[in-house]
């Protein structure tokens, strides 16, 4: 089966001169019924099939641990053991109840004064200590880690660096896997395609995309327990923050407005979760940070 | 004279008590309950656009102080807060703004400190840090244990369904009579 699929993109390939655009797609929805077979295919198409084909899952989290040093990169960790413990169990209590609760799930908070919250492809999520100081309570950063988790269950970030700028960057990546030794992928990728491919915290995502992680993300939160409403709370407290506040430039410039993001859960939540809105709000190991 | 400043700075504490995340704007007319239940007791009903002071929030539901002075419950949804109601956290348009500062009049450009867009675009990667990251990971089975603890227990929930596509309406008219909501 597989010598014979090799074959047909071989043959595709061979052809892709002459009749290049059909060709080229019916080789790219080849390869997305078998990722593993791209390694064996090679050629001078290779950087565009491989920016346009249905990324695995290892190569999904070799990119996302590389998008996450490099956020890091621009802010470490929050040099607090309990604070980055407590946040791993709430997030990878969230992610249990999700559907797909075997991803490996981490979660940091990172030492910027900004708001923000960034999560990267294969489940690595980072908010921004200005975040966090924001919450009032665990429902709220069970909320926020659950609209991140959402991002990561939608695969929004691959995708959006498959259509946007970092397409290009990616391809190059995603080449250079064949040849990675095996072990620790991530840093294989090079500095290079890692900044071309981070380009998509800088741009952000759809407007949609935004919208989707947060009506998931609010169902999500209930399962694990919570008032899925503490989101609603969240985006109050940042639509409050006056937007000539450095601290919110980029969250309000990748993301629409709160008030936008809680006219959509308005519109399309509304009162569906109200039965679990007796959930938890406050717990006693609520990590609270100076 | 000293009397006059004390009031002077108290009358300042509370406006500035009153403002911003404290207060709100109902977007659409609301029963004010006096309990966070539909079946409640109506203690009033108010109209559209009224200013309220947020007090606590409990579930779907937010405890407010009219102009008024009337008390009781509104839901959250009702509410949006920023300056008077209107669009709020703003988008693209804010990028790079220049303000001038009070008495000094010395002109600074926000969004120079923490995490800009041009530090993610010049960040080197950083994995010695990625390694700590990957230290504090805990298993879905620890985290389970550890929330049952604090109290949590699992829901079956399923996910609301969002059409995609329906973004660019982002406009919608929530204060509509047609949308009115309790």
């Amino acid at each position: 089966m597989k010598q014979n699929l090799i074959s047909l993109a071989l043959a595709t390939l061979l052809v892709a001169p002459l009749t290049h655009a059909l060709d080229l797609g019916k080789l790219v929805d080849e390869l997305n019924k078998n990722p593993d077979l791209v390694n064996a295919v090679s050629g001078a198409v290779q950087n565009t099939i491989d920016a346009n084909r249905t990324i695995g899952p290892k190569e999904e989290a070799a990119i996302g641990d590389g998008l996450a040093a490099n956020l890091l990169g621009a802010a470490p960790l929050v040099n607090d053991a309990a604070l980055q413990r407590y946040v791993n169990q709430v997030g990878a209590w969230v992610a249990s109840r999700s559907e797909a609760p075997n991803l490996s799930w981490r979660f940091g908070v990172i030492d910027s004064p900004n708001v923000n919250g960034f999560a990267t492809p294969g489940g690595t999520i980072l908010i921004t200590r200005g975040l966090y100081q924001k919450l009032n309570d665990e429902a709220e950063l069970a909320g926020v880690l659950a609209h991140e988790i959402s991002h990561v269950l939608l695969h929004h970030h691959i995708r959006a660096i498959q259509a946007g700028k970092g397409r290009e960057a990616m391809g190059n990546a995603l080449q250079g896997f064949a040849s990675y030794k095996q072990g620790d992928t991530a840093r294989q990728i090079g500095a290079n395609a890692l900044s071309g491919m981070s380009e998509v915290f800088v741009r952000g995502l759809d407007k949609d995309d935004e919208y989707e992680a947060d009506i998931r993300g609010m169902a999500l939160a209930a399962r694990a327990g919570y008032n899925p409403y503490a989101l609603v709370s969240v985006l109050q407290a940042l639509s409050a923050i006056n937007p000539a506040d450095g601290t919110v430039q980029l969250m309000f410039s990748t993301h629409p407005a709160p008030n936008d993001r809680l006219n959509k859960i308005d519109q399309v939540v509304g009162d569906k979760l109200e039965r679990y809105a007796t959930g938890a709000e406050e717990t006693q190991r609520f990590y609270r940070l100076k | 004279m000293k009397q006059h400043w004390i009031s002077l700075a108290l009358a300042g504490l509370i406006a500035a008590g009153a403002s911003w995340a404290d207060s709100g704007t109902l977007i659409r007319a609301t029963p004010l309950k006096q309990k966070p239940l539909l079946d409640a007791a109506t203690v009033s009903e108010l109209p559209a656009n009224s200013r309220l002071n947020i007090v606590a929030r409990k579930g779907a539901w937010m405890q407010v102080k009219t102009a008024s002075g009337q008390s009781g419950w509104v839901k959250l949804l009702n509410v949006r807060t920023g300056s008077a109601g209107s669009g709020g956290g703003g988008g693209l348009g804010t990028l790079g703004k220049v303000i001038t500062t009070g008495s000094s009049g010395t002109t600074v450009t926000t969004g120079v400190k923490g995490l800009s867009a041009e530090q993610i675009e010049n960040a080197k990667p950083n994995f010695a840090e990625l390694d700590k990251l990957k230290q504090y990971q805990v298993s879905s089975g620890s985290a389970t244990s550890s929330a049952r603890q604090a109290g949590l227990g699992a829901q079956s929930v399923p996910y609301v369904a969002y059409t995609r596509g329906s973004a660019s309406g982002s406009n919608t008219d929530a204060t509509s009579p047609m949308n009115r909501r309790p």
